[in-house]
């Protein structure tokens, strides 16, 4: 009798366990841990993780397959795209009735939804959470509302909430309608829910300088709309100087790299006045990061010019037919109508264009500068100097339709993170 | 108080020492005048002494008046010439032709009207600036004939009237009194509005000294298709005092047979669209020696002289128009019926023609007395006092006209009626001549480079931390805050305003005494870097405009009450409404010329179009947009 008391106890605690664990592992596929009595080896074993193991060697994991993995498998077509993300939920839904392991189901779908696309698709992620089975994990009584009742399943649907966030979905009302009935008002993913609910909105503006949601997949395209993004000045003009052929048309070496360069008419006008006993340089690469995108700029620029030469302006006499220009007077603003604040500025060189390259050898570069000389006639008397950084090689994406995600394949956000930080080393 | 006395006695010596600088440096164009009276000293204009606070009563108090004989002279020439306004002039066929027609023209140019203000030994008719303004009134009757005479005689032949030789007036001027030529002014280009120093038009000098070679293009030229004479400003070099080659402004007399002159076609306009504007090009055309207007190198001065003598005018044309608008406003608000009373029953009808009778009357004080001003002997400078006529009658033109088609409802909105010619007539008041905006800059600057001068020795001592001087600022503060009475010797028993214009008296000089204290802080907060403070300097003009308007029509209805001219007890409600009207404006201006910018919204306003211009776009979301 107490043999039988034990045994369902420890199967009870072992489930509690094995949930745990599994939430834990999450990242990396852990083999389908045997439910029950068979989970509680595992945790006999603990002392084993007190000692220090060897690193494990960093081989491919083998691959195991994940529990309602089949769901996912791409239909006839090969085509992953909504409708089979929702084919797949719905035929979870009808093959378990009772909703057994939905958790992981959730799990895995969370992960699989950048490959069909739907990462950003508010209804999908309503539709994950009506997964879940409704009133079952409400707190009933003020003991469980204190204790966190059922954490597996809450930490589940903030893992839901999470993904949204990190992909700046915005919950609606039915995501709120959705979690009160599966968690109840006074519960973790509520919790959440809320606070998504005031910060977001508050967060989703806040970049000055926003960058469109899709960029453009081609690269010319991309370097137009980066030099635009960087130039503050909106009469600033983009040349095309070179268009990039195609890299099959006269083989591999000879392709011509795309030449984007951007000019403001004050850029302009600087040029035009530089002295041309003073060298430019022409300076890069320089990473410009737009989403997940990073891509890579030169500019033009030169020195600042020494105190002694620079012009200062005057006001001619004869300037203004109909009001005087300036006042002469002898004495000046008082320190209490200065509202400026004391800023110590570093000054600058001026820099004259910008532009993006296929490429970002010298060669390539000086093609711009010839482009540029139609333009700015006094830059043919300019001595250029080519200041260039190692090459940083090439355009770098981490978009979704280059596919080959990599073997060990977290969620998306960490790898962006990754890449992130790849290209900063 | 022996402090104040040393400071005004210093500054009367500072202002002696400028006037006699300034005498001294009249130039040519100043002393070539076509009144044979005057005198070498320029006296300080009523304008500029605003700005020190004071109310200069010569020649403002009484209201300068004509003389009898002149009175029937210019009446003699009203007569016919409002006849022919009334009777023969089809403003609408001219609006819709846009063109006015050759036998209108020809009877324009009979009358005289071509010439009016040259003198009489060249065959014009050599009329006083008072006489001149009367004629606009009735000339305004039609903004196309307006606009077209004033770009003749206002701009266009003037600067031959004030800067010409004895050779040059007698070569040009009869022919162009008589109106067989027509003259234009040429000065703006594509890249040049205001902007003399971008002028690309350039006059070279040929091999053997002889004539210049004219090369460039001129844009909306007023009479520029019609015009045989034109006043061409050109960029020639002109060789410094100290040896180094300079690109100076020249003003040339050019004929259309020196050859090389063509013109474009007539631009479409919104209003004055029986006037001639487009597009005049020089190539190549060779200009005589002996046609240089005034100096070589000196055509900026001639410029600006001849911009800064036209503009009073503009005044009586829009009182002209504003009268005759009155009277068919207030025929259809006395006949139209509804809800069985006539419009000129309701109170908001009645409003309006308050409001256009009161402007009317500001702008008529205002173009009369400083006509007057302009016809005393000495050639004295009222540019200010002109270009504050001009920028309160245009935007009263604007206004009023506005409010005629607001009474006159859905009919002044149709073409069939004149209402809505008279609406796109006067938009380009506000425009032409220097925009509003450009003279406002230019009346505030002007007067705070005078004061500015004669407050010099002040305002350093208190920078300097002078006892006296700030002591005296502190006590004078001090007096001031706990009320004082101004007297500025209006008003009262021996006053020169009347006493049942009391009240408005004694609300202008508290202005005035109040403008010249808010002066000196301005000078002493913000010095010589105020040509930045644009609208600081704009609150400053619009408190200038409104106080010579107080001064116009005190000095005009006092005079009207004395001389007891009919209905003198109506301009005495028209002057003092207006009175009390621009006092509280002044009011309210004086107050936030006190206050710093972030107290007075002028940061909020800049830091609004600096957010808008940098996108260059509405940025504000729209009012259905959501986040979530």
């Amino acid at each position: 009798m107490s043999w039988v008391q034990v045994s369902l106890l420890a199967r009870g605690l072992s489930r509690r366990w094995g949930g745990i664990c599994r939430t834990a592992l999450l990242g990396a596929p852990t083999a389908q841990a045997p439910r029950g009595l068979h989970c509680s080896a595992v945790i006999h074993k603990d002392d084993v993780w007190l000692v220090p193991r060897p690193p494990e060697p960093q081989k491919k994991p083998i691959k195991v397959p994940v529990l309602h993995e089949e769901l996912f498998t791409p239909s006839a077509n090969g085509e992953q795209d909504k409708a089979g993300f929702l084919r797949a939920v719905r035929s979870f839904g009808e093959q378990s009735v009772r909703k057994r392991g939905h958790v992981d189901f959730i799990y895995l779908a969370l992960r699989k939804m950048p490959e069909f696309g739907v990462e950003r698709d508010l209804s999908v992620y309503n539709l994950l959470l009506d997964v879940f089975p409704k009133e079952v994990f409400r707190p009933r009584n003020i003991i469980q509302r204190i204790f966190v009742h059922y954490p597996r399943q809450q930490e589940c649907g903030i893992a839901v909430l999470e993904q949204m966030e990190r992909h700046g979905v915005m919950p609606n009302t039915e995501t709120e309608f959705l979690l009160t009935q599966i968690f109840g008002r006074i519960s973790y993913p509520m919790l959440k829910f809320l606070r998504m609910k005031l910060w977001l909105t508050r967060f989703k503006n806040i970049n000055p300088y926003p960058v469109p949601r899709d960029l453009p997949q081609d690269p010319l395209d991309l370097a137009k709309l980066s030099l635009r993004h960087m130039e503050p000045d909106l009469s600033a003009k983009v040349t095309v100087y070179q268009m990039s052929l195609p890299r099959d048309s006269t083989g591999t070496d000879a392709t011509q790299p795309h030449i984007v360069g951007i000019q403001s008419p004050d850029q302009q006008a600087a040029l035009a006045r530089h002295n041309p006993s003073k060298p430019v340089y022409v300076e890069g690469p320089f990473p410009l990061w737009l989403r997940n995108t990073c891509v890579y700029y030169h500019i033009l620029r030169a020195d600042l010019p020494l105190p002694e030469e620079e012009e200062v302006e005057e006001i001619p006499e004869e300037w203004n037919l109909y009001y005087p220009m300036k006042l002469d007077l002898e004495y000046s603003r008082g320190a209490w109508d200065n509202y400026e604040f004391d800023l110590d500025e570093v000054t600058e060189g001026p820099v004259f264009a910008m532009c993006m390259a296929g490429a970002h050898d010298q060669a390539t570069l000086v093609k711009w500068i010839q482009g540029l000389q139609e333009t700015n006639p006094t830059l043919a008397q300019v001595p250029v100097i080519f200041r260039l950084a190692r090459s940083t090689g090439e355009l770098l994406t981490t978009s979704r339709l280059e596919g080959q995600s990599p073997p060990h394949s977290p969620p998306k956000g960490q790898e962006e993170d990754e890449a992130l930080e790849e290209q900063q080393r | 108080m022996s402090g104040g006395g040393l400071v005004s006695r210093a500054a009367a010596a500072v202002a002696a020492a400028t006037t006699a600088v300034r005498a001294s440096q009249v130039p040519r164009v100043f002393a070539v005048t076509h009144r044979p009276l005057h005198t070498s000293l320029q006296s300080r204009s009523f304008a500029k002494e605003l700005f020190l606070g004071n109310i200069k009563q010569k020649g403002v108090f009484p209201f300068p008046e004509i003389s009898q004989d002149e009175l029937s002279e210019i009446n003699q020439f009203v007569g016919p010439v409002e006849r022919f306004f009334t009777e023969e002039v089809d403003s609408r066929k001219i609006d819709q032709e846009g063109k006015i027609p050759v036998d209108t023209l020809e009877k324009l140019k009979s009358l005289g009207l071509f010439g009016i203000q040259v003198p009489e030994e060249y065959g014009g008719l050599g009329l006083s600036n008072t006489m001149y303004a009367r004629l606009g009134e009735i000339i305004s009757l039609d903004g196309s004939i307006t606009v077209t005479l004033a770009a003749h005689q206002a701009i266009g032949l003037k600067g031959i009237i004030l800067v010409g030789n004895e050779e040059q007036k007698a070569k040009y001027l009869p022919k162009l009194a008589s109106g067989e030529h027509i003259a234009a002014f040429c000065l703006t280009e594509p890249a040049s509005g205001s902007d003399a120093a971008s002028i690309q038009t350039r006059a070279t000098l040929s091999e053997d000294k002889k004539y210049f070679v004219l090369n460039g293009s001129k844009v909306w030229i007023t009479n520029g298709g019609l015009a045989s004479i034109f006043t061409v400003f050109a960029k020639t070099e002109v060789v410094d005092s100290d040896g180094s080659i300079k690109d100076k402004i020249t003003a040339f007399i050019v004929e259309r047979d020196f050859g090389g002159v063509t013109n474009g076609k007539p631009e479409e306009k919104l209003g004055i669209r029986g006037s001639n504007t487009c597009e005049v090009h020089f190539e190549n055309t060779r200009v005589p020696v002996e046609n240089v207007l005034g100096e070589v190198g000196g055509g900026f001065k001639v410029a600006m002289n001849i911009l800064n003598s036209g503009r009073f005018s503009m005044g009586s044309a829009v009182a002209g128009m504003l009268k005759k608008l009155i009277e068919l406003t207030a025929e259809y608000a006395c006949t139209r019926k509804q809800f069985n009373r006539n419009l000129s029953e309701f109170g908001l009808i009645q409003e309006k023609f308050a409001l256009m009778a009161q402007k009317a009357y500001v702008m008529e004080s205002m173009t009369y007395l400083t006509a007057g001003m302009l016809d005393q002997p000495g050639f004295p400078d009222c540019s200010i006092e002109a270009a504050m006529v001009k920028v309160f009658s245009s935007e009263a033109a604007w206004q009023c006209v506005s409010e005629a088609l607001q009474i006159l409802g859905g009919s002044g909105y149709m073409k069939d009626y004149p209402y809505e010619r008279f609406l796109r007539d006067s938009r380009i008041l506000l425009i032409f001549e220097g925009t509003n905006e450009i003279l406002r800059l230019f009346i505030a600057l002007t007067g705070l480079q005078h004061a500015g001068r004669i407050l010099t020795a002040r305002i350093k001592d208190f920078k300097r931390g002078d006892v006296t001087t700030v002591m005296e600022t502190i006590g004078r503060k001090l007096r001031d805050s706990l009320g004082r009475t101004v007297d500025l010797g209006l008003s009262g028993n021996l006053g020169v305003v009347h006493p049942s214009l009391g009240d408005s008296a004694n609300k202008l000089e508290e202005n005035v005494y109040y403008f010249g204290r808010t002066v000196e802080t301005l000078l002493l907060r913000f010095g010589k870097t105020i040509v930045e403070e644009q609208l600081v300097l704009k609150r400053v003009a619009n408190i200038l405009i409104n106080l010579y308007g107080m001064t116009a029509v005190l000095s005009r209805a006092s005079r009207s009450i004395r001389t007891g001219l009919p209905n003198h007890d109506h301009e005495i409600l028209l002057a003092n409404m207006f009175c009390v009207e621009a006092y509280f404006q002044n009011l309210f201006s004086l107050s936030q010329l006190d206050k710093f910018a972030p107290e007075n919204m002028d940061d909020h306003i800049k830091k609004v179009s600096q957010q808008i211009l940098e996108k260059r776009a509405y940025i504000c979301a729209h009012p259905l947009d959501r986040t979530s």
